[in-house]
């Protein structure tokens, strides 16, 4: 390998692992919800892209500062995220899981079609902050854009950990997620912790949208699928209800994914990522960090 | 005496009313014609642009009396326009349903790839017994991949040939920038438009001298292209050719000015050359230079934008074809007398067709358009180029 070979390897994974924190942050949203009720929502990802795009409207009627943008975008996923609970979980059978599974088939297509007929499909520019700050460190050159959507990303997963852990909602919903009778028996609301829940979630993937739209610097429709295909993969790599597996996979998804795409181009990238899913599949079925069963 | 007087009243009351209502009858006859498009989905704005600028063309057509029939009477040209999500079934399946209705013809699809495959259905070579293929005639506003009508004798197309645009832009490259040697190519490779149309790119572009140092490829959906610009800087080109939608075009141009990526000329795909590039990244694709069929140079152009507008819609290459298809297909209605009575439908079908394939010229809105044998347009064009966030016209070949 040559000496450019061996930088342009180092520069694929330094730009792949950077953007990977979104990926990381679309996996906890994924695992979380998971863990908590069993299901899987895969609206998710759509629902992040919509709150990034519900964050734009926002701020072109609210004038603040394109820094905010971030911070509208969880509030506009947090209640995106507990409109989604209500429709396609709440009342619907927990008993029958493909029912809630397809109930969020439809929120996604439906969330994706909102955004084509609101944007004609038009693809929307969207802020993109530290975008002109380019880091020259020695023979590599990083992005300031994605050192701070990196940045930002682990500061919303050290918050998210800390809520989970340090707070007394956190408790409630781990007790949820382990034990749900027992919790149910200790008085704890499961409905409220279940709704609570994916307002939390909403609020990491609305983050995750607005760091997705301000490192492309446009939003699209054209980002729901690829994103959720990503995020359910990094969940199954990191471990189903892990978030410290949804962390690490999220940046290995992302690194890989920028290595495969320089050693074997990019109609190939996509196979490898998959390939990588079933190498775990099949010699690690729980995921980097499978849970104990019934523990988180 | 009184019982004599109504009779008389009441029969000429009856030839009164047949009289005064015949004419009415004539007047709201009306030529059903279909179109479709994407109208949902991620395209979705191609057949936004499609319908409102044949709705503005039918609009121009009817207050301006409509077309005569085939029995002297005048009719009005009616559309329905379906939705066919840019998916070969869907767009199948729609042209079936249309084929079922008193439709005499359909203008459509948007997708190449839909296109390719709903062709495929219609029967190859009129006249031919042993194929039980639709007979059907359509014609293709946006569809872009080249040589599609070939499929059937019953397709058509008002797609500008992007053969002829590559080939005229690298000829007066040539002659403007001699001193440009290297070209490096960018596709967006999952998309047939644009991958097939880099495949001309690449061929003009090394017919004109310019030396391939190589290209980069992404996805239509792709979101990172460090690794792409990175390899593209690193050949230093003087041209930079992207053959990609305005979603990966501007991912692209904002990456290269990240890494610093200045090559003398950039270089777009057709569909580029739309406002959508200028919203997305209008400083960034500042200069890059685009053939394309359609811009606001004429009055008739002028007026068609200004129409399509009205009817929620914009005016560009592709849309600028349905809105030449409304008037092509009103001078075909007319010469070949189609009738636009439910009983001649298959009749007034057969009428199209033949109508359409014995065209061999029609006015398009920048000019004459020509029509080759193989059922395609050659249509005037021109190159434009993003200047302070607008396109202008840079250079029309020929003038």
């Amino acid at each position: 390998m040559s000496y450019l070979h061996f930088i342009d390897t180092l520069q694929s994974i330094a730009d792949g692992v950077l953007f990977g924190a979104t990926y990381s942050l679309l996996g906890i949203g994924f695992t979380l919800v998971f863990g908590v009720m069993h299901k899987i929502n895969l609206s998710y990802a759509a629902a992040s892209i919509g709150a990034a795009y519900a964050s734009l409207i926002v701020l072109s009627v609210v004038k603040a500062p394109a820094i905010f943008i971030f911070l509208l975008a969880g509030l506009s996923g947090g209640i995106i995220g507990f409109v989604i609970y209500v429709v396609c979980f709440r009342f619907i059978p927990q008993a029958n899981p493909l029912a809630t599974l397809m109930s969020t088939v439809g929120a996604l297509l439906l969330i994706d079609e909102i955004i084509v007929h609101a944007t004609v499909g038009i693809p929307v520019p969207y802020p993109a902050l530290f975008s002109d700050v380019i880091i020259d460190a020695g023979p590599f050159t990083l992005r300031g854009d994605l050192m701070f959507m990196f940045a930002l990303g682990c500061l919303s997963m050290l918050l998210l950990l800390a809520l989970l852990y340090r707070t007394k909602i956190g408790i409630a919903t781990r007790a949820v997620a382990q034990q749900p009778v027992a919790a149910q028996l200790c008085g704890i609301s499961i409905p409220r912790i279940n709704g609570l829940t994916f307002v939390i979630t909403g609020v990491v993937g609305g983050i995750a949208g607005a760091m997705i739209g301000a490192a492309i610097g446009v939003l699209s429709p054209l980002l729901s699928l690829p994103l959720t295909t990503k995020g359910l993969i990094v969940t199954v790599i990191g471990g189903l209800g892990s978030i410290p597996g949804a962390i690490i996979a999220g940046l290995l998804v992302g690194g890989f994914e920028n290595l495969f795409q320089y050693f074997r181009g990019v109609t190939e990238r996509d196979l490898y990522v998959m390939l990588l899913l079933f190498v775990f599949l099949v010699f690690r079925p729980g995921g980097i960090f499978s849970p104990a069963a019934g523990r988180d | 005496m009184i019982k004599k007087s109504l009779t008389l009243f009441a029969t000429l009351g009856a030839i009164a009313g047949f009289v005064v209502t015949s004419p009415a009858v004539a007047q709201e006859r009306s030529v059903k014609i279909a179109g479709f498009g994407a109208k949902s989905g991620v395209v979705r704005v191609f057949g936004i642009n499609s319908e409102a600028a044949l709705k503005a063309a039918l609009e121009q057509i009817n207050n301006a009396g409509g077309v005569t029939l085939g029995d002297g009477a005048k009719g009005k040209i009616a559309l329905e326009y379906y939705d066919d999500r840019c998916n070969a079934e869907e767009g199948i399946s729609v042209v079936r349903r249309i084929a079922s209705t008193e439709a005499i013809i359909a203008v459509g699809p948007t997708c190449s790839n839909v296109a390719e495959s709903l062709f495929g259905i219609l029967q190859k070579k009129v006249g031919d017994s042993s194929d039980s293929g639709l007979q059907f005639p359509i014609i293709a506003d946006v569809a872009a991949k080249g040589g599609l009508a070939k499929i059937s004798e019953w397709a058509f197309r008002n797609v500008p040939s992007e053969f002829e645009m590559y080939k005229s832009l690298f000829a007066w490259v040539k002659t403007q920038y001699p001193d440009l040697k290297t070209i490096y190519g960018g596709v967006e490779k999952d998309f047939a438009h644009s991958n097939a149309t880099f495949g001309v790119i690449k061929a003009q572009a090394e017919a004109s001298g310019l030396q391939l140092l190589g290209q980069g490829e992404w996805l239509l959906n792709d979101t990172t292209f460090s690794t792409q610009v990175r390899e593209m800087k690193r050949a230093n080109p003087d041209v930079v050719a992207i053959s990609a939608h305005p979603f990966t075009t501007c991912g692209v141009l904002k990456e290269m000015q990240r890494q610093g990526v200045k090559p003398k000329l950039l270089i777009g795909l057709t569909s580029s050359s739309s406002i959508e590039t200028l919203q997305g990244c209008g400083v960034q694709a500042e200069g890059i230079v685009i053939p394309t069929s359609f811009a606001p140079v004429t009055p008739e152009a002028v007026k068609a934008a200004e129409l399509v507008a009205k009817f929620g819609g914009s005016a560009d290459l592709h849309s600028a074809a349905a809105y030449e298809i409304g008037f092509i297909l009103k001078n075909v209605i007319e010469s070949q007398k189609v009738m636009g009575k439910p009983d001649t439908v298959a009749a007034d079908r057969e009428k199209m067709r033949a109508g359409l394939a014995a065209l061999k010229e029609t006015d398009g809105l920048l000019g004459k358009v020509g029509r080759t044998a193989d059922r395609e347009a050659i249509k005037p064009f021109l190159f434009v180029h993003a200047k302070d966030s607008a396109w202008k016209v840079l250079h029309k070949p020929g003038s």
